[in-house]
């Protein structure tokens, strides 16, 4: 019995013991909370966002718990980046981390009781960021004020710089300009542009768009933002307020300071300039849209008068080659072969050096132009980066554009001369009249508006086609339309070339108008020369592919009788017929010429067409 | 075809072909004539850094302070601050041919180039300058090490205009500039008090700590750092220049 009730007991034992080890060993079992027994560590860990994965959820880095707690190992760092390893990999890149060697709890403060900010994390992330960047302007501004009153749409701190990809460049500016300047143009493009947005706020639609469609706006958009003004150099960075108050950069008190910060020695009136106008508004801005609705008709008529002229010649012009090819007939001429190839002159050197000088400014005109007019377009951008970069273009315009003035001034000049060789007093104005008529000038008279509608009659087959004096309508309108051309895109050009010196003369909203009128006339000019002129002057099928004759400076006897026979029969009565003759030019000057001619007809050419698919693809 | 083409022809041919290449010449010169940078002798970048330390047993210094290097630093370096580098850096490396390199905090710290310029003069031979500094080293992926880390705590900023307000109100403040001696010679804030940062642990007690202190550094990178340390020892009111001294001459941008 004895014995049977000893086994028994060390059994019941036994199996009390194996059953009841958990609880001893629970007893016994060290918790982290008995020694960090602070409130945070209990009830505020338990109710944080991390209070299910534990202490060692984080803290993982022991070797040897007995020598922690007897203080002779300190846990290593934790690292976030385990879980959140999406935001480790922003954070490497971060500001604070790259310059300040902020670590996680360094902004998420008491990271032991961590809680998700769900009601407002907008308000939130301002509250956090302003414990260290304490700026009054920002809680001030229009931006940060929405958001402390619970806008949802308003930019709070990590809007603009990121949260935790916060970029270096905001406090490393001047290391950083440029990219620092796309990124924030961005920044403010990104919900400025955004039309619902804008619209539940009262805020403007379009600023966005209207800027861009200004010299600031393009040279940004090609990738220039650091020679113009970009969103926060008007606006400021943080105290951005609407216009009607005082303290705003914007409002008109502040105006000509705000501009003067870049544009130095400028008029008061001078921040009338529209920073941002929408020229298609006629209500706002009735000048501008003036401006614009007249170059547009300008253009249209000019367009619609020109291309419909040059089809109809094209066409009459080929039609009659045809059918003296398929009949074999063959002009006749009343001189001999050796008449018939003698050279005369028709232009100076002057005239072919100054016509040079011409083609070569105004292709450099075209090319660092038309970049900024389309300023999105792919083509844009890299002619460009070829040029160097934006401020680079600028500055071959700026050259082009002072050799073009030249010439207007040399041609005023010559003009002055032509009308008064023997000077102003009473014998300089004897026969001024039949000088500025007759058939020397490039001033119309009736008998160019003769000429006119009997090359419209030939157009159609109703009658010959008229010969022609020394210069031709269309001549004559080239030569007279540079001088409308120069008044509006030389006028309006050096008028935004120094706008500063500008503003001592006129308000600042003219710069507006001149942006316009430049673009506009701009295209004009451009699309004219490479169509109207390239074709009347070279692709007519009569001298087709190119007429050298402005740079090798004389054409065929034959050619002046046969298109120009009033000018030949002048020639001859008045006996000058002989001095005018010369030789043929040489084989150097044919092979300068054709090369630099076929240069600027081709590159004409093809800006044509890239102008062209501009129009109706891009 | 030699006595179709005179002797004229060709040699008016020629000048011709002459003029169209000199007159297309400037144009093709202009197009090639984009400046490179050229990198500075001695200058590493984080790789090659690594590998030095490997293969030739290169010595990493930490040009900063004394309280930045033990706060973060790459990971084996020795921390012998600009000001006391010719006083330690003899000591530190006896051997003259040992390749040593210098950094700094950032990007936009010269301390390792003129620590460069004084290893030089000391006579060391090897002497490399590891480019973008410290955040170059992190922008790379390496880690860096901590010995003992100052506390981050909030720090108020405030910019020179509002600097220059408080100090034409003649408030009682402790402008702190912890830039080197040389630096402060040159110029500095009338009235402000020069304890350069690598001897900031040593002569804190002469700071005041119930007085509002304003804290000066070269070029606003600094400053944040030692206003913690500032304000981990007790300093109540701390606040630092935004910009640092930098940021006192006021620039106006201008166009282009």
């Amino acid at each position: 019995m004895a014995k049977g009730n000893w086994t028994s007991a060390i059994f019941l034992l036994l199996l009390f013991l194996f059953f009841s080890g958990d609880a001893f060993a629970d007893s016994l079992k060290i918790h982290c909370t008995d020694c960090h027994y602070r409130t945070k560590f209990i009830e505020g860990y338990k109710k944080s966002v991390h209070g299910s994965i534990g202490c060692t959820g984080c803290h993982t880095s022991f070797e040897s718990l007995d020598n922690h707690v007897i203080l002779k190992e300190k846990p290593k760092l934790i690292s976030c980046g385990t879980c959140h390893n999406d935001i480790e990999k922003q954070y490497r890149n971060s500001f604070h981390y790259l310059y300040e060697d902020f670590r996680c709890q360094d902004c998420h403060y008491e990271i032991h009781s961590l809680k998700p900010e769900k009601e407002n994390f907008k308000i939130a992330v301002t509250k956090n960021c302003t414990k260290c960047h304490t700026n009054d302007e920002y809680a001030l501004s229009g931006h940060g004020a929405a958001v402390i009153q619970g806008n949802k749409d308003s930019a709070t701190c990590s809007d603009c710089h990121g949260l935790h990809d916060t970029k270096a460049y905001h406090t490393s500016g001047e290391l950083y300009l440029l990219e620092a300047r796309e990124f924030y143009n961005k920044t403010c493009k990104a919900c400025h542009a955004d039309k619902e947005m804008m619209e539940r706020n009262n805020i403007s639609l379009n600023a966005v768009k209207y800027y861009e469609e200004t010299y600031h706006g393009k040279v940004q958009d090609l990738g220039y933002p650091t020679s113009v003004a970009g969103c926060a150099d008007c606006h400021t960075t943080h105290n951005i307020l609407p216009r009607s108050n005082p303290a705003s950069s914007i409002h008109p008190k502040n105006l000509t300071k705000n501009c003067g910060k870049c544009h130095h020695g400028i008029h008061a009136r001078f921040a009338e300039y529209k920073a941002h106008p929408d020229y298609r508004d006629k209500k706002r801005y009735p000048l501008l849209y003036a401006s614009f609705l007249l170059m547009v008709v300008l253009l249209l008529v000019t367009f619609g008068f020109f291309w419909t002229h040059t089809l109809l010649w094209w066409r009459k012009v080929y039609w009659d080659k045809h059918r003296m090819e398929e009949l074999g007939i063959k002009l006749e001429s009343p001189f001999t072969h050796k008449e018939s190839i003698q050279e005369i002159k028709r232009f100076s050197v002057t005239d072919r050096v100054m016509h040079v000088l011409l083609i070569v400014s105004f292709f450099g005109l075209v090319i660092t132009g038309f970049p900024l007019k389309y300023h999105s377009t792919p083509w844009a951008g890299a002619i460009i980066r070829a040029l160097g970069g934006a401020h680079n273009a600028g500055f071959y315009h700026r050259i082009a554009a002072v050799i073009l003035i030249g010439l207007f001034f040399y041609t005023l000049w010559r003009c002055f001369r032509f009308a008064f060789p023997k000077g102003f007093r009473k014998e300089g104005w004897r026969g001024f009249k039949a000088r500025i008529f007759g058939p020397d000038s490039l001033m119309p008279n009736t008998q160019d508006w003769r000429q006119f509608k009997a090359m419209v009659k030939w157009f159609f087959g109703k009658g010959k086609p008229p010969t022609f004096g020394r210069w031709t309508y269309w001549e004559k309108f080239d030569f007279l339309s540079v001088f409308w051309g120069m008044v509006a895109i030389g006028g309006s050009g050096v008028t935004l070339w120094a706008p500063e010196l500008a503003s001592h003369v006129y308000p600042g909203w003219v710069f507006n108008i001149a942006s316009i009128i430049h673009s506009e006339e701009a295209l004009l000019a451009t699309l004219f020369i490479f169509t109207v002129h390239f074709f009347n002057t070279h692709l007519i099928p009569s001298k087709f592919p190119m007429d050298t004759i402005i740079f090798t400076g004389s054409y065929k006897l034959e050619e002046l009788w046969r298109f120009r026979t009033p000018e030949y029969e002048r020639l001859v009565k008045e006996g000058k017929l002989d001095g005018l003759k010369v030789k043929h030019p040489s084989i150097t000057l044919k092979i300068v010429s054709s090369m630099f001619g076929h240069a600027s007809l081709w590159i004409g050419l093809i800006f044509t067409l890239i102008l062209l698919w501009t129009f109706f693809f891009a | 075809m030699g006595s179709i083409m005179s002797k004229y022809h060709r040699k008016q041919i020629t000048k011709g072909l002459a003029i169209v290449v000199i007159s297309i010449l400037p144009f093709l010169l202009s197009c090639t004539a984009s400046p490179t940078q050229k990198k500075g002798q001695g200058n590493v970048d984080p790789a090659m850094l690594v590998s030095l330390v490997k293969e030739k047993n290169a010595a990493v210094i930490d040009t900063m302070s004394y309280l930045e290097c033990m706060d973060h630093r790459i990971p084996g370096s020795q921390c012998i601050a600009l000001e006391e580098l010719d006083k330690k850096l003899p000591v530190a490396l006896p051997d003259k041919k040992q390749p040593i390199i210098f950094y700094c905090e950032s990007d936009k710290c010269p301390r390792a180039g003129l620590s460069h310029d004084k290893a030089k003069l000391l006579g060391y031979k090897n002497i490399y300058v590891l480019d973008g500094g410290l955040s170059a080293w992190k922008r790379a992926g390496h880690e860096v090490e901590t010995i003992q880390r100052v506390k981050r705590a909030p720090v108020v900023s405030i910019k020179s205009t509002k600097l220059q307000t408080l100090l034409k109100e003649n408030k009682n403040l402790f402008i702190l500039d912890v830039r080197s001696e040389d630096a402060f010679k040159a110029n500095h804030i009338d009235g402000a008090k020069n304890i350069p940062f690598y001897m900031l642990h040593k002569r804190l007690h002469e700071v005041p700590k119930k007085v509002p202190v304003i804290v000066v550094d070269e070029n606003g990178k600094r400053s944040f750092l030692a206003c913690c340390y500032l304000i981990n020892n007790g300093v109540i009111d701390v606040t630092r220049l935004f910009g640092g001294m930098e940021s006192m001459g006021h620039q106006e941008r201008s166009k282009g």
